[in-house]
């Protein structure tokens, strides 16, 4: 399929659009969680968001009568149960002396476990729109609507803003929140304005690319981003770029291929690019490093070999 | 604090400007922390006058850090409140810089040396108002301070342990506070940048500023300090180095016993 046949399909420009839109805003996003070496937090709230949505999918079910699937409904569940999870593993860590990676682990499965729960008594269950929940797991991008994308395009918009006008205080925090506080930036609302920014790029990609990768939209592409760059906004700039290029790619490929679910594809074209950034990347590329120091500590062997060799010549 | 300074002015003859209180850059009282339940500081009271170099000298452990931080309220104390010129941090926070331990950073942070010192201008900014070109001019004239200019647009993860303690130096003077806060400016550096950091002291001294600086290096307590704090969990000695800083009170806050005396030479 050519990319204008491509483009010229309504479902296909939703998925196409729609994902890159949700790529670009988890790896905007996603760079300030990875320089904050806090990129699991995305993991925790995306599977805490499973259960999330569903309850978010009933409570619009039968309370409200509405149809279960909107997207603002859901992205509200995903965003108050993900933070509900954070906080639960900080929590643990600040009560006990488990660690904050085995309380993320925890949360993460224990939440997760609870979506499982309700997704199937929701399977089970006689009620209305509940076909196509099971797409909250690995995603479904051919059921974006126009609504959808609306509503992700503002969230995301939003969160963008939020960040573009907090730039200087989330650089100052980010690289050393001790000098920020001094200087009088409160760290609780930087932390809380950076863990808005996270929650929604993590629960921006809830329908169409499913929950259980997620991750890797918040977590790849400032990892590939930070082998090229030498500041934050270049950093920022390109992670978002290979966020977008790379959903719009796997996007691409997912329908090519044909019933393809797109959130594994459009993870399998990120890592493409992120294992690209790693091997040749001018100057952090593992290859040229590797290289480098082997030439170097050959050149300081040769170094040492030749002065010890005076002094053993006058042994003799 | 209001009251032990009416107490002090009234006391005082007439003529005499000011209380003793607001001739201290800062002050602490009954300064405690612990983390979890096990006590780092007890008890600690600790003033600095203005115009003072002051070292906290002690073991490792003393809670020499930990004094600065919960002092600038990076950690909580348990008990005890901190003044900066007569008044609580927040409202006297542009006169107050931090220089902390460099190792406290992530040095692979994707950025420039000039980026970074200009962060020191952020606290003068406020919110949201972004740096400008009277900032970064300030930050060039601050690397010039501490002999870095040329290291301006260089990225951080490539400096050296030096240039990296000059670059936290030079972040905190470009903020022109009157009292600098410095964690262990001499660790791990070389002669030069040692000598560029002994200078920028020096140029402070001659301005009348206070500064704070950790020092664990007794050999050379003597050369930065007019006034010395022993600490080891709690304030062994304090005041003018002449008087503190003595092979009896070094030997206390260090607990080594008498005969073990090779390291007190420096002594006063």
């Amino acid at each position: 399929m050519s990319l204008i046949e491509f483009l010229g399909n309504h479902t296909y420009r939703m998925v196409f659009f729609g994902t890159m839109t949700i790529g670009l805003v988890a790896g905007a996003l996603g760079s300030f969680a990875y320089l904050r070496k806090q990129s699991l937090i995305s993991d925790v709230i995306s599977h805490a968001a499973l259960p999330g949505t569903l309850l978010a999918f009933l409570t619009a079910v039968v309370v409200l009568g509405a149809d279960g699937r909107n997207m603002i409904a859901l992205i509200i569940g995903a965003v108050i149960v993900g933070t509900l999870a954070v906080l639960f593993a900080n929590g643990v860590t600040r009560v006990s002396k488990i660690r904050i990676d085995t309380a993320m682990a925890v949360s993460l499965t224990v939440f997760f476990g609870g979506g499982m729960l309700l997704m199937r008594i929701i399977a089970n269950g006689a009620f209305p729109g509940k076909g196509g929940i099971q797409d909250y797991l690995f995603g479904n991008a051919s059921v974006i609507t126009i609504a959808d994308l609306t509503t992700s395009i503002t969230v995301g918009a939003l969160a963008l803003a939020l960040m573009l006008v907090f730039w200087k205080e989330f650089a100052l925090h980010t690289f050393d929140p001790d000098h920020s506080t001094v200087l009088g930036f409160r760290a609780r609302t930087i932390d809380t304005l950076m863990f808005a920014t996270i929650v929604i790029a993590t629960v921006i990609g809830v329908k169409a690319v499913g929950l259980v990768l997620m991750v890797a939209f918040v977590v790849t592409p400032p990892a590939a981003a930070r082998q090229w760059t030498r500041t934050l906004p270049g950093m920022v700039a390109l992670s978002g770029l290979f966020g977008a290029v790379g959903s719009g790619v796997g996007a691409y490929l997912s329908i090519v291929l044909g019933r393809v679910p797109t959130g594994p594809l459009i993870v399998l074209t990120l890592f493409a690019i992120f294992l690209v950034s790693l091997l040749f990347s001018p100057r952090r590329s593992i290859i040229t490093r590797a290289i480098s120091r082997t030439r170097a500590r050959a050149a300081l062997k040769r170094e040492l070999l030749l002065a010890s060799a005076p002094a053993e010549g006058a042994l003799r | 604090m209001t009251v032990t300074n009416i107490v002090h002015t009234a006391g005082a003859p007439i003529g005499t400007p000011a209380s003793p209180d607001t001739a201290l850059a800062c002050s602490t009282q009954g300064l405690s922390v612990a983390y979890r339940a096990e006590p780092v500081l007890r008890s600690v009271d600790f003033a600095v006058p203005q115009g003072v170099v002051m070292g906290i000298v002690g073991p490792n452990g003393a809670g020499k850090s930990t004094l600065i931080k919960a002092m600038l309220g990076l950690v909580r104390p348990l008990t005890g409140a901190s003044e900066f010129f007569g008044q609580p941090l927040a409202r006297t926070r542009k006169r107050v810089g931090y220089m902390p331990q460099s190792t406290s950073v992530d040095w692979d942070f994707p950025t420039t040396v000039l980026d970074v010192v200009t962060m020191g201008t952020y606290g003068s900014l406020g919110w949201i108002r972004r740096p400008g070109k009277r900032e970064r001019a300030r930050a060039v004239a601050a690397l010039e301070q501490t002999g870095i200019p040329d290291l301006a647009s260089r990225q951080i993860g490539e400096l050296s342990g030096g240039q990296r303690q000059r670059v936290f130096l030079a972040r905190t003077l470009v903020q022109a506070p009157d009292l600098y806060f410095m964690d262990e400016p001499f660790q791990g550096i070389d002669a030069k940048s040692q000598q560029a950091i002994v200078s920028v002291l020096h140029t402070l001294r001659e301005q009348g500023k206070t500064v704070v600086i950790v020092h664990h290096d007794l050999a050379t307590v003597r050369d930065y300090c007019d006034h010395v704090t022993l600490l080891n969990r709690r304030v062994v000695a304090s005041g003018p180095a002449d008087e503190s800083f003595t092979c009896e009170n070094i030997r206390t806050a260090y607990e080594v016993t008498a005969g073990d005396d090779a390291f007190l030479e420096f002594a006063s």
